[in-house]
């Protein structure tokens, strides 16, 4: 009887006391039939996929507690509800930390306010001493014939989707390298089929760096650059280094949970072909609208094993981490929901070599030369006078 | 009811002590295969699968009469896993070795012969996550691409660039990880009489842990619990008269 009673103790106490396991359905397989649904997907595919977790200020349990009650009593097919569902998914995201995020819903009735709802924007144009891009002209009209020898080279190229890149290349007292293009499509450009005045002046730029005996420096021009490839780290830092060497580490989920990460990665510059490793100054221009693939590029040139580099401008944006398409491939980053037509966020998290994220905080300059719209206007460029004068003859 | 069936057991334990109560203390050693219950959510070609490990234990064993005692086996044990990616993702995987200093106490049940006896145990451990080391190949995104012909097709996506090896020790998030694991055992085995004093014993034992691998940190979390199948040998030897 004793041995009974304990044993009907015991499978008692093993088949009642673990939790269920739930299950969680991927967020585009949600019907958005109705508001909960819409929300519940939403909130779902954040749960699991965004990679901040670890250090964004966003309590998303609270999130779930309080809008969830509210979208249980909206009707999805009312255009004053879809409306303030805007507002909602606004608030809810507005201290989220990547820089990168942007929502985008899918309904006819928001379409006019607003296409896409971005923390990351609305905070930044918040900030003090705020200030929108540098005028492309400014780059491409205005630097090359009044700091640029004769002889400077530049080209724009339009892409069948509606963009276009602009890079402007020559030389400073003869003797530095002045590089300035407007996005990272450079591997693209450069290995264009078809022969064009952006990847001539691309073209300009490599052979003088590789070809050209004493130079003094180079200033890399990446201010208002919204980023792009990261494939082009390699070839535009990879042509300043002979070997390969780290920049930081990224890491990406490792599992369903919000803290569930994959280990720190290295985030390593690789040399490119034939490249010399370049131990004359180098001055990087940033500006607080450099972001991404434009910031990670500050910062592996500050990273150079050389140690030559110095940062001149102002802090950037701060959205580094990369992204990928695919949320497959690293198990988290960019989803789409029924209602949401992309909610668009970096696929991994990624720190630089001193073990600090910029993420929402932005690179520091080593030299801070604020934007100033007078002497722009006026056809000058505090920033680049500054650049060029860190450089000594 | 409850009440006299409690003083039942007790009587009966009580009036077997004088006569039959014995201490043995021992050695064992084991195998062991742990599987993780969970799920991997709506993780595309990503699953947990079950990994190797072993335990070392000392057990102590207080016998009451011919056919029960109590136990105890102070131990450390590996209790592993490994999360694997299959499919274009194949080769991407961690493997995570978690060392466990565990505390099984048992009631021992003792049937069959003089020299020969069959036995089983039942009962429950604690156990604290000592340790933990990870070693894997995850996707490099700023890894340096293959050289391969345009036409180059492959099934695994590590062909294209490579991955990123790692073999290090894990450090603990305080905020997420639950170190300590309470569960219940369930073993069974055979015991033979080597000499007076000395008794070999062969057990397959299974660990079911009640205790999440995680604190509730965050709202539909996915629990994570140890399912242990161990299959050991050891020796005991009693100790007094």
């Amino acid at each position: 009887m004793f041995r009974a009673a304990v044993c009907i103790l015991i499978i008692t106490t093993v088949t009642s006391c673990r939790k269920e396991l739930p299950q969680i359905n991927q967020p585009e397989r949600y019907i958005s039939g109705n508001f909960s649904e819409a929300f519940e997907a939403y909130w779902n595919g954040m749960n699991n996929n965004y990679i901040f977790w670890d250090i964004d200020p966003t309590n998303w349990d609270d999130v779930y507690k309080k809008y969830k009650p509210l979208f249980a009593q909206m009707n999805i097919n009312d255009s004053t509800d879809v409306r303030k569902s805007y507002t909602y998914f606004k608030e809810m995201t507005s201290q989220l930390v990547d820089s990168h995020y942007a929502l985008q819903i899918n309904s006819k009735y928001v379409k006019d306010s607003a296409t896409y709802i971005s923390p990351s924007g609305i905070r930044h144009s918040k900030q003090p001493g705020y200030h929108g891009n540098i005028n492309p002209n400014f780059f491409y009209s205005t630097i090359p014939p009044k700091y640029l020898d004769p002889g400077y080279v530049k080209g724009v190229l339009n892409f069948s989707d509606g963009s276009q890149f602009f890079a402007v290349a020559g030389k400073i007292k003869n003797n530095i390298l002045y590089l300035h293009f407007n996005s990272f499509r450079l591997k693209t450009v450069y290995g264009s089929p078809t022969p064009n005045n952006a990847q001539k002046t691309l073209k300009y730029y490599f052979d003088q760096l590789q070809n050209t005996a004493g130079l003094k420096g180079i200033i890399m021009d990446v201010r208002s650059n919204g980023g792009g490839a990261l494939a082009d780290l390699d070839l535009l830092v990879g042509a300043l280094t002979d070997k390969s060497y780290s920049i930081g580490a990224t890491r990406s989920k490792g599992g369903m949970g919000r803290l569930d990460y994959t280990p720190w990665i290295d985030a390593r510059v690789h040399p490119a072909k034939d490249a010399k490793a370049f131990t004359a100054p180098i001055v990087v221009l940033a500006d607080l609208n450099s972001v991404s693939m434009a910031e990670m590029t500050t910062m592996a040139l500050k990273a150079l094993p050389a140690g030559n580099t110095t940062f001149v401008g102002e802090r950037t944006w701060g959205g580094n981490g990369p992204l990928v398409g695919n949320d497959d491939f690293y198990n988290g980053g960019q989803f789409k929901t029924d209602f949401m037509s992309l909610v668009y966020t970096s696929t991994l998290m990624m720190r630089y070599k001193d073990g600090k994220i910029y993420e929402g905080l932005g690179f520091p300059p080593d030299v801070e030369v604020k934007y100033n719209k007078a002497a722009l206007d006026a056809g000058i460029d505090p920033q680049l006078e500054k650049a060029i004068s860190l450089i000594p003859q | 009811m409850k009440k006299k069936c409690l003083l039942f057991v007790l009587c009966i334990i009580a009036g077997t002590l004088t006569s039959h109560a014995q201490w043995s203390l021992g050695l064992e050693a084991g195998y062991n295969k742990n599987y993780l219950f969970t799920n991997s959510g709506f993780r595309a070609f990503t699953g947990y699968k079950p990994e190797e490990g072993f335990n070392i234990g000392i057990p102590v064993k207080y016998t009451l009469n011919d056919w029960f005692g109590v136990q105890a086996d102070p131990q450390f044990i590996r209790k592993s896993n490994r999360i694997e990616r299959s499919g274009f993702f194949e080769g991407v995987y961690q493997k995570n070795t978690n060392s466990y200093i565990q505390l099984p106490l048992m009631a021992h049940f003792t049937f069959g012969g003089h020299k020969l006896k069959g036995f089983f145990n039942l009962g429950g451990y604690a156990g604290y996550w000592t340790a933990s080391h990870i070693k894997g190949t995850q996707l490099d995104v700023f890894g340096q691409p293959n050289v391969v012909p345009d036409d180059f097709q492959s099934k695994r996506y590590l062909d294209y660039i490579p991955g990123y090896n790692y073999d290090e020790q894990y450090n603990f998030d305080s905020r997420r990880d639950r170190r300590i694991e309470l569960g219940v055992l369930a073993g069974t085995g055979v015991s033979y009489q080597l000499k007076p004093r000395y008794e070999l014993f062969a057990e397959g034992r299974y660990y079911r842990a009640l205790t999440d691998q995680q604190k509730n940190y965050m709202l539909s979390q996915i629990p994570r619990y140890n399912d242990t199948f161990v299959i050991q040998v050891g020796c005991m030897y009693r100790l007094g008269k």
